[in-house]
């Protein structure tokens, strides 16, 4: 055997391997009560988007994709959805700060308008997040009256 | 011959004018150095008068530099300055407070460690950095004002930034640096309120 040959079967081999290696999945499948739709009155078809444009990395219960199954993928999976959660979380909105909500209803405008978030990388193969003009002017309006009328109260 | 001793005489006055300019420059300079060394001389003295090293005035030296940072279109010093008020306001939980220091430190520390945090970790995105400085900036104002022994501070408005929508943000000096929209537009913005 060739070594180009021996260190393919290798490559195979540790492939393989891997599989075996999954780690645990987020799918919690609770609904909490510091859930985001506990804390605001949100309007069905806004909660809708959330749900299918950012819960999958933003919540704790992520729908996996196939590819999820797939080792090297799913550490690559694993650590996005752990970053998107560490930066937001809509399942534990009402465990942050009034203020930290505040900036946080804030930071989800920016990140739409600006087209920095859903990730490009993650739209990429789930169509259904990839958010319309529409779509975003529907989020962005919801945002924006939420932000007003808290901001009245303070 | 007459030619000669025309262009003798107009090299030598050439000569003796700019020797004379020169000189006059020189003393320019050097009073102007003079002056500049005894204006920084009084300004350290009075800081360090008015000024102790206390840990709100650590805060508030980190944002200023943050400011600066913005005010100058400088990501990569944006950044650094945001790494050291992330640790600042670590070090302003974990010292004495007041009660109503304390109360409004818990209100604002989630919020402001984590925009801070965040434009630590941007020093390539700085209009990125200037979102979250929008924010971090109220938390500042918040924060300073339950504080004594807190320097000068000017809050100024710029009315452009965020589609107009305008933001806020405290500065050491009257005059106007606006870190929102840096070089392209620097002295956008006016005084707002005076803190101390």
């Amino acid at each position: 055997m060739s070594s180009s040959k021996k260190i393919l079967l290798a490559l195979l081999l540790v492939f393989i391997a891997v599989q075996f290696i999954q780690p645990a999945r987020n799918q919690s499948g609770q609904a909490l009560a510091t859930d985001i739709t506990k804390v605001y009155t949100i309007p069905e078809n806004v909660q809708v988007l959330f749900k299918m444009a950012c819960y999958d990395c933003h919540s704790n219960n992520t729908n996996y994709p196939w590819y999820a199954n797939l080792q090297p993928g799913r550490w690559w999976l694993e650590r996005h959805i752990k970053a998107g959660k560490e930066e937001l979380n809509f399942n534990e909105f009402g465990t942050y700060s009034a203020r930290r909500q505040m900036s946080k209803l804030r930071s989800i405008e920016n990140s739409i308008e600006d087209g920095t978030m859903p990730l490009t990388s993650y739209t990429l193969i789930h169509k259904d997040a990839r958010l319309t003009n529409e779509e975003k002017a529907t989020i962005i309006a919801w945002l924006n009256e939420t932000q007003d009328s808290l901001t009245l109260q303070n | 011959m007459k030619n000669s001793i025309n262009s003798i005489v107009s090299v030598a006055i050439a000569a003796i004018a700019l020797t004379a300019c020169n000189g006059g420059n020189n003393n320019a300079e050097e009073s102007n150095a003079a002056s500049t060394a005894v204006t920084q001389t009084e300004q350290q003295a009075n800081s360090a008068e008015t000024v102790a090293a206390t840990p709100i005035n650590g805060v508030v030296d980190d944002y200023l530099q943050l400011k600066n940072a913005l005010a100058a279109d400088n990501g990569q010093e944006a950044a650094s300055a945001g790494n050291e008020l992330m640790d600042a306001l670590k070090e302003l939980g974990a010292s004495s407070l007041t009660p109503e220091q304390k109360q409004v430190y818990d209100e604002v520390q989630e919020d402001a460690i984590e925009h801070a945090e965040h434009i630590g970790m941007n020093a390539d995105n700085i209009e990125h950095q200037r979102e979250h400085f929008d924010i971090i900036s109220q938390d500042m104002y918040d924060l300073v004002k339950a504080f004594d022994g807190v320097q000068k501070l000017y809050v100024d408005y710029c009315p452009m930034y965020n589609d107009n929508k305008g933001a806020t943000w405290l500065s050491a000096t009257e005059e106007i640096s606006n870190p929102y929209l840096g070089s392209a537009m620097p002295t956008c913005g006016e005084v707002k309120e005076e803190i101390n």
